[in-house]
This record gives C-alpha cells, sequence and structure tokens, in this order.
C-alpha cells in the first residue's frame, strides 16, 4: 500500500502529463465556474407513469387496469384529479413545501419500446439515435472538465459518453483510490510514458484521468459529516455517496445515479411498490442531508424512465413496454406542481398514451435555467418545456 | 465472400494472439507449441472440444443453503471452469452466448435450471445448427421465466420474450414490426414450465410443458408468413431471416475479432452463416482461421472476467483456493460483470464500456493479489512478456525486462497491453 505523500506525489506527475489528451480534457476548466448541481436519476426498465401519478378520478384508468390500478383510497392526493403512488409517501413534504415538481405526460417523436433503444434516445437527447455521445457528456465537453459529472455506480452510462473519453464512474467514495505496492509508483508512471495508439492508447488515457479524480476525491471528501440517517438499499448509499461529492466540493456539475428493475411484465403491483419505496426513502434522506448541510439552495433533482407501460394491464397482472410516461424533479430550486396536462385515456395509439412534452425540453430547463449552459449545443436544437425551475 | 483464409504458418505473435482470443491467455509453453502450425488445423483443434470438465471443481450449486448462496457456488463453479477446464475456447464460447440469449439469475432463482442452461450454452457453444439451439433456449425453464413466457397464455399475451426473441436474439431492430412482435406472441403462448418455482423449491428440476389449452391456435402474420403458427415456427421463422445471419455473425465478431467489427468481415461471416443455414460451427472455423482474425490485434479490452481468467491461465494455473475464487467471482461482478446476470436482458456492451476509474483501480487491486500479495500463488518461472502482453517487444519492454518477477508480472498485468487481446 502506498503512503499518502507517494501518492500524492504520483497523482501530481498524473496531472501534469497531460499531453495527448483529447483537448476538452487539457484544456483549463474555465467555465467550470457554477456552484449548482444536477442529480440525475434513471428509473432503469419502463417505470410505469400512470401508477406513479395516478389519474384517480378517471374511471378509463381504473377500466383498464382490474387488477393492477391503485385503489383511491391508497393514493396520495396532490390535485383534484392526480395522486401519488402511496409507496412516495416519503416525498409528500416537498410537495406541500412546493418544491416537488411532476412533468406529465413526457415523451419523443416515433417512439421506441425496445429498452435499449429508447433508453439510447434519453441518454444522446437524440430520437434520430444518430449521436454516440451522451448528453451530459456533452455537458463536460462544454465546461471543459471531465470531472465535472460522475456516474455513481460500477457501469458509466451512455449518458455520461464524450466523444473521446467517458466520465467517472464512482462505485464507492471509500474505495475511489489508488493503492500501489511499495516502490511500484515510479516504474507505474514509467509504463505509462510509453507511446500507444489505438485501444491501448485510451486506455492509457483513462488510467491518467483515474489516477487524477481519485486524488481529487481523497482530498476533499473529509469535508462531509452526514446530516441523515439513509435507508440501508445500494441506492440510498450511492446518494449518500452524492452528498458527499457535493458536500466535498470537488466540482461536480451534474451527479448520475440509477435504480433498477422497473420492467414489470408480471406482478407488478409488488414490485413496483418496492421500488417506489427504495426510490422515496433514498431521495427524502437525500434532502434532508443537503437541507442540514446547508447545501440544498445549490441541488436539484431530476428523474426519468425511458418509457411508460401500456395503459392496459397484460394476462399476468403486469404491463407491457408503453410510451409516454411522467418525470419528476425536486428541490428547493424547484418550482413544485404538476406541469403540463394529463394523458387522455380514451385517446390511444395503439394501446398507448400520446405524449405531448418532449423530453428534451425538460433537459433544455435544467441546462439553461440551472446549469447556465447553453442548451441548445447541447441538445442539438431549441427545446421548451414546462418552467420547472423555480 | 468466405472471409480470406490466412495462409503464413504461424509465428509467434500469431500462437499467442489465437490463445489470447479462443484461451483467455495461455503459457509460453503453450504459445510456442503452436509456432508454424497451419491456422486452419489450429482453429479446428480448438474447436473439437467434447463436455469433459475440470476435475476436482470444489464448487457444487445444489449444495447451497439458499437460492443466493447456490447461485453464488454456481458462479464459483463456472470461474474455476474458465480457469482451468479442458477447453477454454468452449467455455469462452457459453460466455459469449450468454451475452446474447441472455438470462439473469437474480430472476430465475431456480439452480437446477440455471445449471442447465449454462450446459445448453456448452452443448450449443459451436452449434450445427442456430435454429435447433434457440429453440432449446426458448424451451429451457430459465429463458421461460427470465422473460416471462411462462405467463404468456391465450388471450392474455405477454409479450416480453417475442420482443426480445427479435430485438436482441435474431434479427436486431429494425427488421421488424411492433404487428410482429404481438403475432409472435400469440405463437409463443402456452409454453411454460413445471416445477421449481418459489424460494422454497431452488433446487427443485423444472420441466418445459407445452400446454394446448393455453395455446392461441388462431391464424397469426409473422415476418411475413401467415398460418396456425406455433412457438416452433416463430423460432423457425425468426432464425432463418437474412437479418439474423449479419446480426449474430456480428456479436461472433464482436467476441473474437474486434470491439468494433467491420461491416465487410461481418457479412463475410454472414455469407457463411446463410449458405450453411445458421451452421455455428462453419462460421467459427472459418473465423478463426481468417486473415481478418490475425490482424486484429489488440483491438478487443477484456471484460473483467477476460481478465481474471486471463491472468490465472497466463500464470500457469496457479492453484488458488476456494474461497479466494469465489471472491475473484465477486469482484468480476464489482468490475461490471456478475457470471449470468448482466445488469439488463442487452447483455454487457463491452469495449470501453467496461473502463472506468471504478473499474481500473479494481483491476490493479486483482493484479497485486495475484502477484504481490502475501496468498499471491508462488511461481517457479514467471510469464514471458509474449505471454502477458502477445507481443515480443511491447510498450515499456525495455522497463519490464529490468524488474525482477513478481514486479515485472504485477506491472505487465496492468498495462494497456494486458488488458486488451
Amino acid at each position: 500500500m502506498t503512503n499518502r505523500r507517494d501518492f500524492l506525489k504520483l497523482s501530481a506527475l498524473a496531472v501534469a502529463a497531460t499531453s495527448g489528451m483529447p483537448g476538452f480534457l487539457a484544456r483549463a476548466a474555465t467555465q467550470a465556474g457554477g456552484t449548482k448541481t444536477l442529480v440525475v436519476v434513471q428509473l432503469t426498465g419502463g417505470n410505469d407513469g400512470l401508477n406513479t401519478l395516478i389519474p384517480y378520478s378517471n374511471g378509463a384508468y381504473y377500466a383498464a387496469r382490474p387488477n393492477i390500478a391503485i385503489p383511491k383510497k391508497d393514493v396520495l392526493t396532490v390535485t383534484p384529479d392526480l395522486g401519488m403512488h402511496p409507496a412516495l409517501r416519503p416525498l409528500m413534504k416537498l410537495w406541500d413545501d412546493g418544491h416537488l415538481a411532476w412533468m406529465e405526460n413526457v415523451g419523443y417523436p416515433n417512439p421506441n419500446r425496445s429498452h435499449f433503444a429508447s433508453m439510447a434516445i434519453w441518454h444522446t437527447a437524440d430520437p434520430t439515435q444518430a449521436e454516440a455521445d451522451g448528453w451530459i457528456g456533452r455537458i463536460a465537453e462544454k465546461i471543459g472538465d471531465p470531472f465535472c459529472a460522475s456516474n455513481l455506480g460500477a457501469a458509466t452510462p451512455q449518458a455520461l459518453q464524450a466523444s473521446e473519453f467517458s466520465l467517472p464512474s464512482i462505485d464507492s467514495v471509500d474505495n475511489f483510490q489508488l493503492k500501489l505496492p511499495g516502490g511500484m509508483n515510479t516504474p507505474f508512471e514509467s509504463l505509462l510514458n510509453s507511446p500507444r495508439s489505438g485501444e491501448a492508447a485510451y486506455l492509457t488515457r483513462a488510467t491518467r484521468q483515474m489516477l487524477k479524480n481519485t486524488a481529487r476525491v481523497q482530498e476533499n471528501v473529509k469535508k462531509y459529516k452526514a446530516g441523515a440517517t439513509y435507508p440501508d438499499t445500494k441506492f440510498a448509499s450511492q446518494l449518500r455517496d452524492a452528498a458527499r461529492l457535493i458536500a466535498a466540493g470537488v466540482g461536480q456539475r451534474v451527479i448520475y445515479v440509477s435504480l433498477g428493475g422497473f420492467d414489470t411484465h408480471a406482478g407488478q403491483r409488488a414490485e413496483q411498490d418496492g421500488l417506489l419505496g427504495t426510490l422515496a426513502g433514498g431521495l427524502s434522506a437525500f434532502q434532508a442531508d443537503l437541507e442540514r448541510q446547508g447545501l440544498a439552495r445549490d441541488v436539484i433533482v431530476m428523474g426519468f424512465s425511458e418509457f411508460g407501460r401500456r395503459v392496459a394491464e397484460n394476462g399476468s397482472a403486469g404491463t407491457d413496454h408503453g410510451k409516454g410516461s411522467v418525470m419528476f424533479a425536486f428541490g428547493q430550486g424547484v418550482k413544485g406542481g404538476v406541469h403540463g396536462s394529463s394523458p387522455d385515456l380514451e385517446d390511444l395509439s395503439e394501446g398507448d398514451i400520446k405524449y405531448r412534452q418532449d423530453f428534451r425540453g425538460v433537459y433544455a430547463e435544467a441546462l439553461t435555467r440551472w446549469l447556465n449552459l447553453d442548451a441548445r449545443g447541447i441538445l442539438g436544437g431549441t427545446f421548451t418545456g414546462p418552467r420547472w425551475i423555480a | 465472400m468466405p472471409l480470406t483464409p490466412l495462409s503464413r504458418p504461424l509465428t509467434a505473435e500469431d500462437a499467442a494472439h489465437f490463445l489470447r482470443r479462443t484461451a483467455f491467455g495461455a503459457t509460453d509453453e503453450q504459445i510456442r507449441a503452436l509456432v508454424g502450425q497451419k491456422a486452419q488445423d489450429v482453429a479446428r483443434a480448438a474447436l473439437a472440444f467434447d463436455q469433459s470438465v475440470a476435475p476436482g471443481n470444489p464448487f457444487d450449486p445444489m449444495q447451497g443453503a439458499t437460492p443466493g448462496a447456490a447461485l453464488q457456488l454456481g458462479r464459483g463453479a463456472w470461474l474455476y471452469e474458465l480457469a482451468y477446464g479442458p477447453h477454454p475456447l468452449r467455455e469462452k464460447l457459453a460466455l459469449t452466448w450468454s451475452n446474447h440469449f441472455v438470462i439473469a439469475t437474480d430472476k430465475v432463482r431456480n439452480v437446477p435450471a440455471v445449471v442447465d442452461y449454462l450446459n445448453l450454452l456448452r452443448r450449443h457453444a459451436a452449434t450445427r445448427s442456430f435454429e435447433r439451439f434457440t429453440l432449446e433456449v426458448a424451451q429451457s425453464p430459465a429463458m421461460l421465466r427470465y422473460l416471462d413466457n411462462d405467463q404468456n397464455r391465450k388471450g392474455k399475451p405477454n409479450e416480453n420474450f417475442s420482443r426480445e426473441l427479435l430485438e436482441l436474439f435474431t434479427t436486431g431492430i429494425g427488421h421488424y414490426t411492433e404487428n410482429d412482435v404481438r403475432e409472435g406472441a400469440r405463437a409463443l403462448t402456452g409454453w411454460s414450465y413445471q416445477g421449481g418455482r418459489g424460494n422454497k423449491q431452488y433446487l427443485e428440476q423444472p420441466r418445459f410443458v407445452n400446454q394446448p389449452q393455453q395455446h392461441d391456435d388462431g391464424k397469426k402474420t409473422y415476418l411475413g408468413q401467415s398460418g396456425a403458427l406455433k412457438g416452433e415456427d416463430i423460432v423457425r421463422i425468426a432464425t432463418s431471416q437474412p437479418a439474423t445471419a449479419t446480426f449474430v455473425s456480428r456479436k461472433l465478431h464482436r467476441a473474437f475479432l474486434a470491439d468494433t467489427p467491420d461491416d465487410a468481415a461481418v457479412q463475410g461471416s454472414a455469407d457463411t452463416w446463410t449458405r450453411t443455414k445458421g451452421d455455428v460451427m462453419a462460421v467459427l472455423t472459418e473465423l478463426l482461421a481468417s486473415e481478418a482474425f490475425y490482424a486484429s490485434r489488440s483491438r478487443i479490452i477484456r471484460s473483467p472476467i477476460e481478465f481474471l481468467v486471463g491472468g490465472i491461465r497466463t500464470l500457469g494455473q496457479p492453484k488458488i483456493d476456494a474461497r479466494s475464487l469465489l471472491n475473484l467471482a465477486g469482484t468480476a461482478g464489482r468490475m461490471g460483470q456478475v457470471l449470468l446476470e448482466p445488469d439488463t436482458v442487452k447483455g454487457w456492451d463491452g469495449g470501453r464500456e467496461w473502463i472506468n476509474d471504478t473499474t481500473l483501480l479494481l483491476r490493479m487491486q486483482v493484479a497485486a493479489a495475484l502477484t504481490m500479495g502475501s496468498k499471491a500463488p508462488n511461481l517457479d518461472t514467471p510469464p514471458s512478456l509474449l505471454a502477458l502482453t502477445g507481443q515480443e517487444r511491447p510498450a515499456g519492454a525495455v522497463l519490464l525486462s529490468s524488474l525482477k518477477g513478481r514486479q515485472r508480472t504485477y506491472l505487465s498485468l496492468i498495462s494497456p497491453e494486458f488488458q486488451l487481446a
């Protein structure tokens, strides 16, 4: 194990040796200025929006879902027509305080029911699927600092791919440090200095960037002292790591967290109820933590899923892949309420709701009015959506 | 146009390359044994595997006290076979197919179903009939459970398997309509399994059942063909599409040639696939003896399992105790590859997606554990640079040559050259 001084020495070398890096990595991070952070939460598998924000006054909803509809008596009422799934109760305080927003009926043109095609569309912000880079990768390029956005988890999602680099994935902040056996620092540095091309050059760059990123996190993360108790779930522990990174002030502008398992083809109630409980429990602890640390003014959360489910339940008390769905956002910087109108459940397209709001309009609001970036350059067009930033 | 065969006898670097791709890696001695041979003979010999397994496997999933423990033992058993088994190419293919016909153990949670599934992948590793292989997959309790076809009944369709059959297992996106998905689901109604359901029955053997009373025997139209189609018809029609030849060939190129395959080379394999009606053995024999294969050096980033197993095989298969092997299987998971449990039904994307700060850190820790840690296996002869890097004069050769055995091995294992195959 290397000691701290050796480690810093090694890191310093890594920081200095930026020649041969892609342009945006080598540029000074002059635009990284802002202090605001956007936390993006992905609900993987296609969360059923109709059982999340429930049209409890609509008979068509109950007619289409005799087995899996949320009974009216269980709904957490938010408007005369809509209510939240009961498992989302931990988020009710945010709603009551006017800091929780629901974006109704969000989708994109020519919806795709493939998880992967649809996820790629949300990640690249490109319904034609021509782009390979992710929208958050492009934020990092714009800001000029590859560490300004990170994924919490083992695998880097496409949203965080940049043209020549993928942004950091941090599985656990505590393990995010290099421990080389004694005496190996100098030979390791020399080995990295050998000229390479192709994938070998890519791996060299990735290793150098890792050395830099880990040093930066470990230097700063000690500043954090937990302000809330988190539930004992992987999702919640990732959110706690997000709070630690934010408290460390290492320049993170976007943090990405995923919760999987929403592909509820059979026995949906039990599965989705549990997942939404995990979601709400983690998110409310995160918000409480930020508030106690005095960081809540600078952080908002925005959540999405790649698609919703069919309006009608299938024969296995589940739902098959559908089209549009709801998005959510919360934080002191968010204008609470329901943004947009609910889907018409009696005017469907192939059994699915017809979306009315383009998700890129929702992204655009976060980009321009929260992160203060040029959304047009990142999204490849001008999109207007609900004004959900306060 | 079939792929052009390699005409030269194998050089040392050719042989190292072949064994990195087909056996996860090898010792200097194993590499030298192939030098001077003909590429076709080498490919045929490697593909002539039987179903024999490594002796002395310390793991038996049926001994698991709980479903979770049993599945963990199953992963240990597979890692043991990968690292010590007599047929690494069979295992490499089973790993490749497990990333094509994806299931996930957290949903299946039945040990005999998972064991049977892995053995099905091994039996068809270099299948003579992709149609037969796909049919057996479609009727395996593991897949029936994973993609919910056991819930697919007349009048109550569940589209999950029908969709993925087209999107991920055969034609790929763009070669079918939503209507084909729906009609396919109708044709597949009634295929289910008996036994082994629930946490308490995790050691009970489930069996495929065809339930005629649950089958929708009405007329369907699927990929342009109409009739009272049954599940077998759907599998036959989907697997015989020209798009399937290209889509699955591309996956084989991803596994054996490059993270970003060359379209013309893929087409060469697809042509052979079409001509032989999905004879994967024929496609592989041609592929693994081709100029294109030998020209594609260092174009695959090793997956976590390939990294681990490659390390063990390159070190000459030193004995690693059972507990450490189980830990390694768990570490592969933290590096993004839990055996038989990709994050999604699409499987692992691989390539650059294997690499990020956390996974690089873990690779370094594993390399240290295998070479320099207190429990590191004792090596009489450290691996040669050719065995470690696939090159006789790799980047940093001077530096590496100046280091002593363990340090040189450690540093090589964390070098970009070792990470690539």
